[in-house]
């Protein structure tokens, strides 16, 4: 039943008699789940992974007058078969068989009651149960503007549950919530019982699923008809949108412009933020230099972890303005329709509409990319749209782009004042990754990847204004997640680079020079490698500091060149990289930089999200083999 | 009696025992997108035609799926269920349907609904 759970000893945090109860939040995607779950534990959130499996759990307390709770957000699903890995959770946490989870408490179920009864289908297995449930209905505003009706009571009293309306966004309706909340602190913990099963089939029944779901729909039809339920009318302006947005010639139109705009904010609008914190993170660090006294712990701090720290925080104002476009354009309801007008495209070359959003992500960075594709439901679908994230071009490789492209690129104009050399390289750039990309995830789908295509199945939910509230509090979360995620290990490894540079230390503890240091040795040993692509031993180690993080070499080779002040602007920087590099084995440099993996961290997430090292092993030497070999090209043919 | 109230009568003179009782199960209350059709007697008409066959603004019946089992069943949780009325609603730029079934609008791939039989609705004349 439960295969995705580690049988072992309880984890360290298994509940006791004493513990407080768990709630358990249970229903469809976009019914408003998450807003209310947010209304409820607000800051007071922690997000996990369920045990030995990539599914998020995000867990909250709750503080209720007669004592605290525990409230988790379930995944949202779409049923309770195995289909998907969240659906499996769901069921695993809500029969209690998950490990360090007890079986919850009580139950609290969202439901949009404009679908209310093919969202009210779709957990019914769960009122089955038998556990304290409340049911509550999002979006009642919409239901009563668009001439729906519903009798709450009825409903109540058919389903054998307590139901109330909440208006998330305006809290009213929340009361009844917390009455809820309150009387399951007082109730305390249920008593041991046995493990209930949940499943697509009605209980004592064996069914084919088809007559499962039809009978489903039978009970939920006639719970709606006992409540006096008439669904709204169809959302005219919906309509009229789409009418204009999924239309053949403007939909597409609309939708390169859309993506041209988020670009935009994320290059041009996100500019000033990141040289503001640029300026505060150089001040800092030449602050912190002057004040402390001239022991290794100061080069530590300055050079070691300002660097590290400084490199991260440097790309926030991206991830922020990326995040919050897309926000907006996921809970409008465009998001969908961008999937569906990607889509056919994608299946040709091997993935599908969902990827779009992931993998427009991965142009800010790589590491959020790959955790929301999650929502790719098809498991190869997902596995292709991870492996191949990297190839986007993301933010950290415009630094160095930039770097080469001011040092070897003459500017000249190629289309009059519309485009010169040094932006149509760029453009090339961004395209070859786009095209390594696609090939890849082609041949993948061929190859490892290979199985019956996949289905697409995406659906339109109304147009909506976002609301404030629930942008922010996404932000934040996906923030907190990019910072301690690539935070922690960019730092960790720009750490331990600066520590090679340090060691080993001569007979009266000076530190090394920097080809006698351990770091500069690493770089002559790989040296002979390197040197068919035109490169020396200093740009090895150039290479080698890169591998935390790809615009940690600008850096790197100032240091190197004992350039001051270096940056991708520095005249002194680019003059010493003429003298060691010529035309050929820098274009080479840029390729290498378009296809290799130089990104801990997104390693790191790699393997967490695949379980293992086997892929993230498989594309860091995909990526590098094809890196090195385009480098060797550009340098035998330039 | 307000246009949403109007349910589609279906004919029980229909051939089939599988199909009355599921219309029986799915239909009276379900609002119907073309009015119309209520005071017309229906008939079945060809058993093979396929979703991705059907014009838009046409309403169709789901009769059968003709594929994998695992591949039937998100179409079933999002109320893609024999004996339930379909209408596309306009083709994506690419020429995809987008139908709208239970209240809620869909797309799907012209390959998938290429795999879904449904039937028409004959509007004979009385």
């Amino acid at each position: 039943m439960s295969s995705t759970t580690e049988a072992g000893p309880a984890a360290p945090d298994a509940p006791t008699e004493e513990g407080s109860p768990l709630v358990a939040l249970v229903g469809p995607p976009n019914s408003g789940k998450t807003t209310l779950f947010n209304q409820l534990t607000g800051l007071r959130q922690k997000v996990a992974n369920y045990p030995g499996v990539t599914v998020e759990k995000h867990v909250g307390e709750y503080r209720a007058g007669s004592g605290a709770l525990e409230i988790v957000d379930l995944p949202g699903v779409n049923g309770f078969s195995s289909r998907t890995l969240d659906e499996q959770v769901t069921r695993d946490v809500l029969e209690g068989r998950l490990d360090g989870l007890r079986p919850p408490d009580a139950l609290v179920l969202t439901v949009d009651c404009t679908r209310l009864e093919p969202q009210l289908m779709l957990v019914e297995p769960v009122l089955e149960l038998g556990i304290p449930t409340l049911l509550i209905l999002t979006m009642a505003d919409e239901l009563a503007a668009r001439q729906g009706e519903l009798d709450d009571m009825r409903l109540a009293e058919r389903l054998g549950v307590e139901v109330t309306r909440v208006n998330a966004r305006s809290g009213e309706g929340l009361d009844a919530v917390h009455d809820f909340l309150d009387h399951v602190a007082q109730r305390g913990r249920m008593p041991e019982r046995a493990c209930p099963v949940i499943s697509n089939v009605p209980r004592g029944m064996s069914l084919p699923v088809i007559d499962a779901f039809a009978e489903r729909r039978r009970i939920v039809r006639e719970a709606g008809r006992h409540a006096k339920y008439r669904p709204p009318l169809p959302d005219a302006l919906t309509r009229k949108i789409d009418s204009i947005v999924l239309h053949r010639v403007w939909g597409p139109l609309i939708f390169l412009a859309v993506v041209l705009l988020v670009f935009q904010a994320i290059f041009t609008w996100a500019v000033p933020f990141m040289d503001g914190v640029e300026v505060a993170i150089g001040t800092s660090g030449g602050w912190l230099a002057a004040v402390l006294p001239d022991i290794w712990v100061r080069d530590l701090l300055v050079d070691g972890v300002w660097a590290g720290v400084g490199s991260v925080i440097v790309f926030l104002p991206q991830i922020l303005i990326l995040f919050l476009f897309l926000g907006i354009l996921e809970d409008s309801g465009y998001m969908a329709r961008a999937a569906v007008i990607a889509d056919r495209s994608m299946y040709r070359v091997g993935l599908q509409g969902r990827a779009f959003l992931p993998l427009l992500s991965a142009y800010a960075c790589a590491v959020p990319a790959i955790l929301a594709a999650r929502t790719v439901e098809d498991e190869r679908d997902r596995m292709a749209t991870i492996f191949v994230a990297p190839f986007m071009t993301c933010s950290a490789r415009l630094p160095v782009y930039a770097l080469l492209i001011a040092a070897f690129i003459p500017e000249r104009a190629l289309l009059g004042p519309f485009l010169g050399t040094r932006a149509a390289t760029l453009l090339g750039l961004y395209a070859l990754g786009a095209i390594a990309a696609i090939v890849t995830a082609f041949v993948l789908k061929r190859t490892l990847l290979r199985g019956k295509p996949s289905s697409f199945l995406m659906e339109l939910p109304p147009y909506r204004i976002p609301a404030a509230r629930s942008l922010f509090l996404r932000l934040w979360d996906r923030t907190g997640v990019f910072l301690k995620r690539a935070g922690t290990i960019i730092l960790g490894v720009t750490v331990a680079l600066w520590f090679l540079t340090q060691v080993p230390r001569g007979m009266d503890g000076s530190p090394p020079s920097l080809d006698q240091s351990a770091l500069g040795q690493a770089g002559q040993v790989i040296e002979p490698v390197i040197q068919p692509l035109g490169y020396d031993w200093k740009i090895g180690v150039g290479l080698i500091s890169s591998l935390a993080a790809r615009e940690v070499i600008v850096g790197t080779m100032g240091t190197i060149y004992g350039v001051e002040d270096a940056s991708e602007q520095s005249v002194g920087l680019q003059e010493r990289l003429r003298q060691d590099l010529d035309l050929g084995a820098a274009v080479g440099l840029l390729i290498f930089f378009v296809f290799a993996l130089q990104c801990m961290s997104t390693v790191a997430v790699m393997r967490r999200e695949t379980a293992g090292w086997r892929w993230p092993a498989l594309q860091f030497g995909y990526m590098l083999a094809l890196a090195w070999s385009g480098a060797w090209l550009a340098n035998a043919l330039i | 009696m307000r246009e949403g109230d109007v349910g589609l009568r279906l004919n029980l003179n229909s051939t089939s025992n599988v199909r009355i009782t599921m219309s029986e199960v799915i239909s009276d209350t379900m609002p119907s997108p073309d009015p119309s059709a209520a005071d017309h007697t229906a008939s079945p008409v060809q058993a093979d035609l396929r979703l991705s066959d059907v014009s838009v603004d046409e309403v169709v019946e789901l009769i059968r799926f003709e594929m994998p089992d695992d591949e039937v069943e998100p179409l079933l949780e999002r109320g893609v269920l024999p004996g339930c009325r379909l209408c596309p609603v306009r083709r994506s730029p690419s020429g995809d349907p987008i139908v709208e079934v239970d209240g809620v609008m869909l797309a799907l791939r012209r390959e998938t609904a290429g795999c879904i039989c449904v039937k028409r609705f004959d509007m004979d004349a009385d």
